[in-house]
């Protein structure tokens, strides 16, 4: 634990239990999509499906990376991972995205992931209004996931035909934002 | 419109927790979220409790009313006068 770190966080006025337990959860929201998404993109197959293949698979790579990045930050304020999987599993942030029914049913495989993105975008800006002004490195940290989440969100909702956003896929290295708490 | 009056104790007595039904207060009605994942144990992203009314809360969240749509209302919200 980073001691002085965490009482910094403290005395702002963050309640650090309620942020390490948001924290934990949306650790665990990003590697059960890892795993979620994995399953999905084996199955983004046919004419339809190889189309969405590298964005699932950018956004899986990704979300990764978001697990990745968030640990430290979990220890540094003194929380800690469950010792159980299954514990971790049942207590993430957003449902799980499992595949459809139908496993060939494009627009429901886009439901679901575009669902498991927007689960994302709130509960990190849900950690950036708690930590706003108070505890920045946290803040730092969720934004920079906030932004990746926010993109993915718009790969799949254009993909719905929900309106143009602007973004195109990942061009370069993944986790542009996220990259720096990588290293 | 629901028919059912409920007070803001029987609100509070439904609050996800041992196997009770996770009810939530929103501008007068009541909502039953048991059957959200994200309202598990009747705690919902670490910082809101079943078996309130989360009408002022809900302004700060990062969604609209609109989620609540999801859901069935199961009663009006008795306000405090009336259940004198």
């Amino acid at each position: 634990m980073a001691k002085v770190a965490r009482e910094m966080v403290e005395k702002a006025g963050v309640n650090v239990n309620q942020l390490l337990e948001l924290l934990v959860k949306n650790a665990s929201a990003e590697l059960t999509t890892y795993y979620y998404y994995t399953i999905l993109r084996t199955n983004l197959i046919g004419l339809a499906g190889e189309g969405l293949k590298e964005i699932a698979e950018v956004a899986r790579i990704e979300d990764r990376n978001h697990f990745e990045a968030l640990v430290p930050r979990i220890y540094e304020l003194g929380g800690k991972l469950p010792g159980s999987m299954v514990e971790f599993h049942d207590m993430s942030a957003c449902p799980p995205a499992s595949l459809p029914k139908d496993p060939t049913d494009i627009k429901a495989m886009l439901t679901v992931l575009v669902e498991a993105e927007r689960c994302a975008v709130r509960g990190y800006t849900h950690v950036c209004n708690l930590t706003t002004g108070k505890d920045h490195r946290t803040y730092d940290l969720a934004l920079a996931i906030l932004n990746e989440e926010i993109e993915h969100e718009s790969w799949f909702s254009e993909f719905l035909g929900e309106g143009p956003s602007g973004h195109f896929m990942r061009r370069g290295e993944t986790s542009p934002f996220v990259g720096k708490f990588l290293v | 419109m629901p028919a059912r009056q409920i007070t803001r104790e029987e609100l509070k007595q439904h609050d996800g927790r041992k196997g009770s039904p996770a009810y939530i207060g929103y501008r007068g009605l009541v909502y039953d979220v048991s059957e959200s994942f994200l309202w598990m144990d009747g705690r919902h992203q670490a910082t809101h409790l079943a078996g309130t009314d989360l009408s002022g809360e809900l302004g700060q969240a990062p969604h609209g009313a609109d989620l609540l749509q999801r859901f069935p209302v199961v009663g009006i919200l008795l306000d405090p006068r009336q259940e004198s």
